[in-house]
């Protein structure tokens, strides 16, 4: 019998769990050559900011130990021209387009919202409050819950879409800022977002970014992640989307089974731009081996020997 | 359309000096790439992450002893990732998403004489490039740069290859000694500006002197350029290098992997 990959995260229905994150996977029709988008329970894109941005300057991106910086500071082609030059050739394909959304401030944030709502083909927002490479926005809103709060709120009035926000890992307790986007009108909460990281190019002694620091993705990241995803689940009653480090169906089954009902695979899609469908295809041959009808029935089901 | 393609390790030639020649089997690229494309190459397995990104070198036709089918990589051990693919044997096993990347044009005049500048492993893309100008009846001349004498891979083939071979080392263990600007900078002084179309490769300070030289005699100058990349294929905007749009002094950031490698020297905003 073939598994019911289908989920459901509050207003949101995906025909499968296994996402693309945003800033690795473009607007979704780079990757045309590599796989049939419509395989895919979502696609995140790039984070969308009200006007074009040009980035950070390079060097912006080194491996390192299991995983890699980046620090590419929101290059986007901004939400205009994504409406009107990606979103038509995206709505050929049967997948949840899922629009980053990021601004330097409420109002921004508000006015991407807010040109979203109309366009045909956006299945759902995300909000990005926790870019760690821009000086305005982004990581400011995603560290405060009040601030986080606020801006979650306004982009619910703003939005009749079904609202994701995308914690930041870079603070004391992510439970607080998980009861803050809950509390100001959440659907879905998605995490993490990288961590803050530098590298150091010791015969030169200076940082190897352009920049300093960088946000670190890859396997490595991906116990911090799988924990706070742990903990999100212990505090909040809102549906949760894992990320972090993951390369196989067994990195997407931590997270689910810690508590996500679906997951974004990320720099995975750098290294095989067919990472995903991999992914979701071993989570199928999984769910069969086992005997589980449902992937449903597995979220949030690790079984605690001791308490957390 | 580019393809990701498991495939294994034909040979892989110590040059010396840290320099290897990979070939690998890909009969759906050996006849169709463009001289200065590329691919992302990774190890299964290896304990490195990213792939990494090496411009072809020979294709059907380049190298006269080359396996059927084959394309060519010439890299020179700089990290752990080219550590690792210079312990391959032959047989071992390679992922390759290829070809990417624009590759290099024809010479804007078919009248006008290609002139290659290398520095050091920057010579990586000429072999195919060499090949393919000649079938085409032109005739490149190259301007071959290094440190050092060691630093020169595959000199004798280009010897034999361009029509006109200058060499330079820092160091004078081979050719004249000093750097390639300086028998750039008369070739330039004795042929008209039209006549000349560079073609350049190598590292970032001698491409910025050769962008200089051409752009100060109005010579059409294509440099291939190189950075780190995570994806090769233009989403992850980690390879960019800031431009310019014509007329404009506002800085944009073009990727190396899409929009590039082979950049209009006239285009960079260094």
């Amino acid at each position: 019998m073939k598994p019911d990959l289908s989920v459901e995260l509050g207003p949101l229905r995906l025909s499968n769990p296994v996402l693309t994150a945003s800033g690795t996977f473009g607007y979704g029709l780079e990757f045309v050559p590599f796989l049939d988008l419509s395989d895919l329970g979502g696609l995140v894109t790039k984070g969308l900011s009200p006007r074009p941005r040009h980035g950070n300057p390079p060097p912006r991106i080194v491996e390192t130990p299991a995983g890699m910086l980046n620090t590419i500071g929101l290059q986007n082609v901004g939400v205009d021209a994504f409406i009107t030059e990606k979103l038509p050739e995206l709505r050929a394909y049967d997948t949840a387009v899922i629009a980053n959304v990021f601004g330097e401030s409420e109002s921004e944030y508000v006015e991407v919202c807010t040109k979203l709502e109309g366009a045909e083909g956006v299945a759902a927002i995300e909000l990005n409050v926790s870019c760690p490479n821009v000086d305005k926005g982004g990581m400011i809103f995603g560290n405060e819950p009040g601030a986080l709060e606020r801006v979650t709120r306004a982009c619910r009035d703003a939005t009749s879409l079904p609202l994701i926000v995308k914690l930041s890992p870079n603070v004391t307790d992510i439970r607080d800022t998980a009861r803050a986007a809950e509390q100001g009108g959440a659907d879905i909460l998605s995490l993490v977002n990288t961590f803050v990281g530098m590298a150091i190019d010791v015969e030169r002694r200076r940082p190897v970014l352009a920049r300093g620091s960088g946000g670190l993705s890859g396997p490595a990241i991906r116990p911090l992640a799988v924990w706070l995803t742990w903990q999100v689940h212990q505090a909040v009653d809102l549906p949760l989307i894992g990320m972090g480090g993951i390369v196989e169906a067994g990195d997407a089954l931590e997270f689910i089974l810690a508590g996500a009902s679906a997951v974004q695979v990320g720099t995975a899609n750098f290294i095989r731009p067919d990472a995903a469908i991999r992914v979701l295809r071993d989570l199928e041959d999984y769910l069969r081996r086992h005997g589980i009808a449902s992937v449903r029935e597995l979220v949030g089901t690790l079984e605690r020997k001791t308490p957390a | 359309m580019p393809q990701d393609i498991t495939t294994s390790v034909l040979r892989n030639t110590d040059l010396g000096h840290g320099n290897f020649l990979l070939e690998f089997e890909a009969p759906q690229w050996s006849a169709e790439m463009k001289p200065a494309q590329f691919f992302m190459i990774g190890i299964p397995g290896s304990e490195t992450l990213l792939r990494r990104p090496f411009s072809v070198c020979g294709l059907r036709g380049t190298f006269d002893d080359a396996p059927a089918d084959s394309v060519q990589v010439l890299y020179k051990v700089v990290g752990k990732g080219t550590a690792l693919l210079a312990s391959l044997k032959p047989g071992a096993q390679l992922d390759v998403l290829g070809p990417l990347g624009n590759g290099f044009a024809q010479p804007h005049d078919p009248r006008a004489r290609p002139v290659l500048v290398a520095g050091g492993i920057g010579s990586a893309p000429f072999p195919a490039l060499i090949v393919e100008l000649t079938a085409h009846g032109i005739r490149p001349w190259m301007i071959y740069g290094a440190r050092s004498a060691g630093d020169l891979p595959l000199l004798d083939w280009f010897d034999e290859h361009s029509e006109r071979l200058i060499v330079t080392t820092e160091d004078g263990s081979a050719g004249q000694r000093g750097l390639v600007t300086g028998p750039l900078e008369e070739l330039i002084a004795a042929n008209a500006s039209g006549s000349l179309h560079l073609y350049g490769c190598g590292p970032e300070p001698m491409l910025k002197a050769v962008a200089r030289l051409a752009l100060e005699h109005g010579v059409r100058c294509d440099l291939s350029m190189e950075a780190h990349m995570a994806c090769g294929f233009g989403v992850c905007l980690g390879c960019v290098v800031p431009t310019h749009r014509p007329g404009s002094a506002e800085i944009h950031y073009d990727r190396v992997c899409v929009e590039g490698p082979v950049m209009d020297a006239g285009v960079l905003a260094w």
